[in-house]
């Protein structure tokens, strides 16, 4: 062997240092919403941490049309990003994904349930046939949304994945039909995103689970704020009996929904209910969704993402076969002849069959219209809530606003009960809130601290991003190595030398002796064995002669053949023209075998020398090295720190008035009083002393 | 740190018998599979009997009697009282299993080895988990680890990786399949590198597959011929396992107007039929990507059959036409619908018997498969159960008046346990209800009517059910006897006492007997293959024939192969020296890391600190319990002990052949040599990790060797 180590910095050059650390061992971890930041919509957030980073969500604004609705992708690179969480199938959570994957340069993985990935396929594309009624500019096509679907990979609940080291699960969201949390672990720092989430176990749906383990980061929706839900029962007997009311005093119903999610709860109900009064049996309940059509199947096929009860249920019947609701293709098939209730996409009325319907039957103080899930703002559906004269129809003419207009919130998003719940469930040290409008959201905030305010014990900390801003914590990332075969044999002591391959695999460290790296890891130790032909026609004593000048000792390995092994690793042998050179490759040995094919070469060109010293070999001068560290000495601490008169036996160094003796024949440096400058003669002597001597005398 | 790992097999060794093993990772004790065959040896229960105190956790593997047969006896009867551990599909469908298996006994003989409350006592106990979901033992089992890896081979069929303290890893892979299948994915055993213990078995290590477009080939070769000739095609198959695989392909073949099938009628007959189906529908996401892919793209559920038909009676299976296909279980034919139709249809010459897969030594199928062609006739106990008549039934009913008049209390006790345990266990039952007392014809066709179910009020429904579940078990009983020997009577009385009749028959053999495997288990080559990939640090073998298991250890370069003997008790223990060392910032800032492979590797020089210094910013508890732990601190650069280099990877020279393609060398080989620049470079692996390059002093002889240094992570 041979002195290649690294050098560290207690070395001389200690000045070194300092610098930028490199993103994969910073301890820095940034949450930066790209949309949701303060908003509802167009849900994206950035993660980065240990030079991962990982997107959440990537949806589109419902309120905005073409690139106005998508995130702030173009503040990043998207071909950095290593992983993609797609938390539900609402637009405003998967709706630009197609766009992502087809236009810009990621190419980092993505990830969704089964069921999610199933419904993403039918919702966009008829998001894709709406928005190309509807507006001129189209962020994808069809194509793009069925490539979409070959680099969507999907994972099913509580399945733990590992990408590159980032290792993620999905738990129950509750919210709609596969909708997920994602527990995401990196490097030991766990954060929870939530996406939208519900705590109330619903006619299909589970409530969302309480992860076991402790998330250090909360990245939780806040659309509901500081509001609280009205109770289940109260909401469906409010729900039942305005519809009740519409439809016996000879009125349409409009319920304007989202087609997938919140309506098929809305159907159990209204079927449910419609079974139990024979006396509405006349009267038809149209769902106008081909779109919720095509995904019954979905429905049926990934029961394992509903409550039990519906899992039992599905096994005797399917509840999902509606008995008095009938579907309606479109506006065309629809005789508008008496009193009927329809549910209608797009759920906040933006355009479409809803907007329609709305604006025939907005002038009618018979009919109503149920909003039941939640509205953005700036959509028809918020701007009726408070209850103007006129509304403004699509073609531009103004209409008396005569039905009736109720809100009943049947959204499946967390209110501030069960959101306080969950938090104290989990005591995230940060809790960051995203997906909900700016004021609910400071609201929510201030709710929050206050709650927390008199319990100084538990240090918690919220925080409500905008779009772009990032949140910025650290972690004190604990880096622990596994020290295990050869090296372990006993315990460790204090102040020991370990030295070994230290293995980084997904931020988990192991250190481990070369030998047993094959035995626990799948890393195989291999040697490289070199020869090297040369064409030689010179004299065998010429390149001995050489030979012995360039290494001092040559080993003579074969008489007769005249083969030699000089520097202990590199053998040559000489047959005819020819030389063979042969070395196990390291730099070093290379290096060796570099100087010896060099020096084949030179004798070639040579005549047979006039001397032949058989044993001449290059000795270490001590005088030699003596003058030369009397002058290396001078030059870095002064004329005066070498005395004139030193000798190999006596030889000191006096700076600043300490003195460092020299122990010249082992290269031993003592300075009592000045540790440092101890330190920095040692290394002085034993640099110049490798530079120096021949080869043969330094230790291998 | 070293854990004491111990290993025992209760069966399954050098034989055919079903798994079932123990394994103790120090003073936790784990049965891996609890299987029994289909005769209910003894032996195994004798074993697992002497051991069932301490086991303190089981793994199933799969939904099958083979293991998981002897679980309902060891909850039941044994009082086996620990956690058991399966995936989602493996709960269901070995409910299933076990249903099927019971009702098939009991339709034939007095059977009380378990029953169905043992059964829903085994499931109810059971946790179920998502492949890739791991989850921490508690208790004794603390610092364990166990996780579901895919297997293939049945659906929620699993690989356990067993963990204990983070690094001991136990990888438990028996029967699984490496090849994607219709319905199933492929087993993820390769994913596994470098386990400390794998155990394994060699049941096929001797036996090469046929091809699967061979195989599926022959299949529809053989019943188009039977059918052609106006015969039925008996298809003796299991209850939920490789059945799934073998209806959705013959679904397949019939919807396929080409096959010419589509005129004929293809059953699929088991007492759970409908339950297995629908569980298949609602299970698509642990089936293969086709299968998902199918659902996303076409919304069409692969399991929604189009031509097969499911039965549950013999009364169903008369109303569909022959020449016919049923599927039948139970595939041993010592029980079941299987069984009872080989007895009728085996004496025509123009029918066929398929066998798919290969069941216990003894079982008549096995005893067929095993002698194929050579078997011309039988003597067969051709086995029934009769509703009691006339004497018998005033002896019976007398008897039990008395009984009731002399202990009313036990009565009533009883009756109540009846109404608690009933509906948990029997509600595949209800599903079978309404189609039994449908007034319909048509009925019987489809599983059940939905309108009938729909027509009771909600809350009632509950009450409905219970009610329903008792005469729809004694019914169904019946139903069959019904069909072999008294059709004619029409039962009303759910009180109505039965007995069992065995009568010794003479069969001739006149049907087309064949096997065609459809077991979905990796066959020799690819078991070698695979387990010299996992390199297993140690191997336990199990089940498989002395020979088989030699061949499989002969190819298997572990520092220990182990090959036990019934009962024998393995000490498996690896010394393991371990310990944890925090290491500093500051050797982690100097380090310069290399890729290599997936990890990134670094050599590293430190010196043990124990005093910290407690610079951190964490809280000072956690401050104060770190104190004690070592740390890895910089160390003095004189004391720094050179190293030797170490090349880190190891290549493949036909990799290498197109890494030099890339960069403009042309290479070839030549009898096992890479050899470049005319001639006069060459490359060879001398064996693992060892590469050797030759050539003339040349400026190409350089640029080679940069390229071949590029591949190492060199520290």
């Amino acid at each position: 062997g041979f002195y290649f180590r690294r050098l560290n910095s207690n070395g001389p050059n200690m000045s070194r240092r300092k610098e930028a650390i490199p993103a994969e061992e910073s301890d820095q971890l940034t949450i930066k919403p790209l949309g949701a930041g303060q908003e509802v919509g167009r849900s994206c957030i950035l993660l980065e941490f240990k030079g991962k980073k990982i997107l959440l969500d990537m949806g589109i604004h419902p309120g905005l049309t073409g690139m106005d609705a998508l995130p702030y992708i173009d503040t990043i690179e998207a071909s950095e990003i290593d992983l993609l969480l797609i938390s539900h199938f609402h637009l405003d959570h998967s709706g630009a994904l197609p766009w992502f994957f087809a236009k810009t340069s990621f190419k980092g993985r993505c990830f969704m349930t089964h069921a999610t990935k199933a419904v993403y396929r039918w919702l966009l594309s008829d998001y894709i046939k709406v928005s190309n009624i509807s507006t001129e500019q189209n962020l994808y096509t069809e194509a793009d949304l069925e490539a979409s679907m070959l680099k969507i990979e999907t994972l099913d609940f509580h399945e733990e994945k590992d990408v590159g080291g980032i290792r993620f699960r999905a738990y129950h969201a509750g919210h709609v039909l596969g909708a997920a949390m994602f527990m995401i672990e990196i490097a030991g720092v766990k954060i929870l995103y939530t996406g939208d989430f519900s705590r109330q176990e619903d006619r299909h749906l589970c409530a969302a689970e309480i992860p076991a383990v402790r998330p250090d980061v909360l990245i939780t929706e806040s659309t509901y704020g500081t509001q609280i839900h009205e109770k289940r029962e109260d909401r469906e007997s409010r729900f039942t009996g305005m519809v009740h009311d519409i439809v016996t005093k000879g009125g349409r119903c409009l319920i304007p929904v989202f087609a997938l999610g919140r309506a098929q709860e809305l159907l159990l109900i209204l079927d449910e209910y419609w079974g139990q009064h024979s006396e509405l049996h006349d009267i038809p309940i149209y769902y106008a969704s081909s779109l919720a059509k095509k995904c019954m199947s979905v429905y049926q096929t990934y029961v394992n993402a509903m409550n039990s009860r519906i899992q039992k249920q599905i096994a005797i019947s399917n509840p999902f076969v509606f008995k008095h609701v009938s579907n309606l293709k479109g506006i065309d098939h629809f005789d508008d002849v008496g009193p009927c209730v329809i549910m209608a996409s797009p759920g906040m009325m933006q355009s479409g069959l809803s907007r329609e319907l709305f604006e025939s039957w907005c002038t009618d103080p018979k009919n109503g219209v149920i909003i039941a899930g939640y509205c953005v703002e700036g959509t028809l559906a918020k701007h009726i809530q408070s209850e103007p004269d006129e509304i403004a129809t699509m073609s531009g003419q103004r209409l008396p606003l005569k039905m009736r207009v109720a809100n009943i919130s049947f959204s499946a998003h967390t209110d501030y009960q069960q959101t306080s719940e969950f938090i104290r469930a989990l005591q995230p040290r940060h809790v960051i809130l995203v997906h909900g409008e700016a004021n609910e959201m400071s609201r929510l905030k201030a709710a929050l601290i206050r709650e927390y305010e008199t319990m100084p014990e538990v240090e918690i900390t919220v925080y409500n991003p905008r779009n772009t801003t990032s949140v910025e914590l650290t972690f004190r990332g604990e880096k622990a190595a596994k020290v295990m075969g050869s090296l372990a044999v006993h315990k460790p002591v204090e102040g020991e030398v370990l030295s070994g391959v230290l293995v980084k695999r997904n931020f988990n460290y192991h250190l481990l002796a070369p030998s047993d790296l094959a035995t626990y890891t799948d890393i195989q130790v291999s040697q490289i064995t070199q020869k090297l032909a040369v064409h030689y026609s010179g004299s065998v004593s010429t390149l001995h002669f050489l030979l012995l000048q360039l290494a001092g000792h040559v080993e003579k390995m074969d008489e007769v053949k005249s083969s030699f092994r000089v520097f202990d690793v590199i053998d040559l042998t000489v047959d005819k023209n020819m030389i063979t050179v042969e070395w196990k490759g390291s730099p070093v040995n290379d290096m060796f075998a570099d100087a010896v094919l060099v020096t084949i070469l030179r004798a070639e060109t040579l005549n047979e020398p006039s001397v032949k010293i058989d044993d001449y070999g290059a000795k270490f001068e001590w005088d030699k090295f003596k003058d030369s560290l009397v002058e290396m000495l001078r030059d870095m601490f002064g004329e005066a720190a070498v005395p004139k008169s030193v000798t190999k036996d006596d030889f000191y160094v006096t700076v600043d008035d300490k003195k460092a003796i020299i122990d010249f024949y082992n290269l031993k440096v003592t300075c009592e009083e000045d540790l440092t400058l101890q330190k920095i003669l040692q290394t002085a002597v034993s640099r110049l002393y490798n530079s120096l001597a021949p080869i043969s005398a330094i230790q291998m | 740190m070293t854990s004491i790992i111990k290993f025992q097999a209760l069966s399954g060794c050098f034989d055919e018998s079903p798994h079932c093993y123990l394994l103790e990772i120090d003073d936790f004790t784990i049965l891996l599979d609890c299987g029994w065959d289909e005769l209910f040896s003894v032996n195994l229960v004798d074993s697992l009997k002497q051991n069932i105190n301490k086991i303190d956790a089981v793994l199933i593997s799969y939904p099958d009697l083979l293991h998981l047969g002897a679980l309902p006896y060891a909850v039941g009867k044994l009082g086996l009282n620990c956690p058991i551990y399966g995936t989602v599909p493996v709960h269901k469908m070995g409910q299933m299993f076990m249903y099927d298996w019971y009702l098939s006994r009991y339709d034939s003989e007095e059977f009380a080895i378990f029953d169905l409350d043992d059964v829903d006592k085994v499931f109810d106990r059971m946790t179920v988990l998502k492949y890739n979901q791991t989850i921490a033992l508690k208790g004794k089992g603390y610092g364990i680890t166990i996780t579901p890896v895919p297997a293939g081979h049945m659906i929620g069929g699993t690989i356990w990786k067993i963990v204990k303290d983070g690094e001991e890893d136990i990888v438990y892979a028996v029967d699984y399949n490496h090849k994607k299948e219709r319905h199933l994915g492929c087993c993820e055993l390769e994913k596994v590198t470098r386990p400390s213990l794998l155990i394994t078995d060699a049941y096929n290590m001797l036996y090469q597959q046929p091809r699967r477009s061979a195989r599926d080939e022959s299949l529809v070769v053989s019943i188009l011929a039977t059918l052609r000739s106006q015969g039925n095609v008996l298809l003796a198959v299991d209850t939920a396992g490789r059945v799934l695989e073998i209806s959705n392909l013959l679904d397949n073949i019939w919807h396929n107007k080409e096959a010419g099938l589509f005129a004929y009628n293809i059953v699929l007959m088991s007492k759970v039929a409908h339950n297995v189906n629908e569980f298949a529908k609602s299970s698509i996401e642990w089936m293969s990507d086709r299968m998902v892919k199918s659902v996303d793209d076409a919304r069409n559920n692969p399991f929604q059959f189009r031509s097969v038909k499911l039965c549950h009676s013999f009364e169903d299976l008369k109303k569909i036409p022959s020449p016919k296909v049923v599927l039948a279980s139970m595939p041993d034919l010592e029980c079941g619908f299987a069984r009872d139709l080989f007895v009728m249809w085996c004496g025509q010459p123009n029918n066929s018997v398929i066998f798919t897969q290969r069941t216990s030594p003894g079982t008549l199928a096995r005893y067929l498969v095993d002698n194929l062609g050579r078997v011309l006739s039988l003597q067969l106990d051709v086995r029934s159960r009769a509703p009691l008549a006339g004497k018998e039934l005033d002896e019976y009913l007398q008897t039990k008046k008395q009984k009731a008049s002399e202990t009313m209390e036990y009565e009533e006790s009883s009756e109540d346990e009846d109404e608690i345990s009933g509906p948990v266990g029997h509600d595949i039952m209800v599903m079978e209800e309404p189609r039994r007392q449908g007034k319909k014809p048509h009925f019987p066709v489809f599983p059940f009517h939905e309108e009938k179910v729909k027509v009771d009020e909600y809350g009632e429904v509950v009450k409905h059910e219970d009610f329903l579940i008792v005469d729809g078990v004694e019914e169904a009983e019946k139903d069959i006897s019904d069909a072999q020997e008294e059709p004619e009577e029409d039962m009303e009385i759910e009180e109505i006492p039965t007995k069992c009749m065995s009568q010794s028959k003479i069969l001739k053999l006149n049907c087309n007997i064949l096997y065609i495997d459809f077991e979905g288990r990796s066959d020799g080559p690819s078991i070698e293959r695979l387990v010299f990939q996992v390199k297993p640090r140690r191997l336990i073998i199990v089940r498989g024939s002395q020979e088989a298991c030699e061949k499989l250890s002969a190819g298997c370069q572990a520092e220990n192969i182990w090959m036990p003997q019934k009962g024998d008790h393995i000490n498996a223990t690896i010394e393991r020296h371990i310990y944890q060392l925090l290491l500093k910032d500051s050797i982690l800032k100097d380090l310069m890391f290399k890729k290599c492979r997936e990890s990134e590797v670094a050599w590293v020089t430190g010196q043990v600190v124990y005093d910290t210094g407690s610079t951190d910013i964490e809280k000072s508890d956690v401050a104060e319990a770190k104190k004690n732990q070592p740390h890895l601190d910089l160390v003095d650069y004189n004391l720094i002990p050179s190293h030797k280099t170490a090349f880190l990877n190891d290549i493949k020279l036909s990799d290498f052949k197109q890494i030099l393609g890339k960069n403009g060398i042309p290479s070839e080989f030549i009898g096992g040599t890479l050899r470049c620049c005319g001639g006069n470079i060459s490359l060879q692996r001398l064996e693992t990790g060892k590469v050797s390059i030759e050539g003339t002093l040349s400026e190409d002889y350089f640029k080679v060797r940069d390229l071949l240094y590029e591949q190492y992570a060199i520290i």
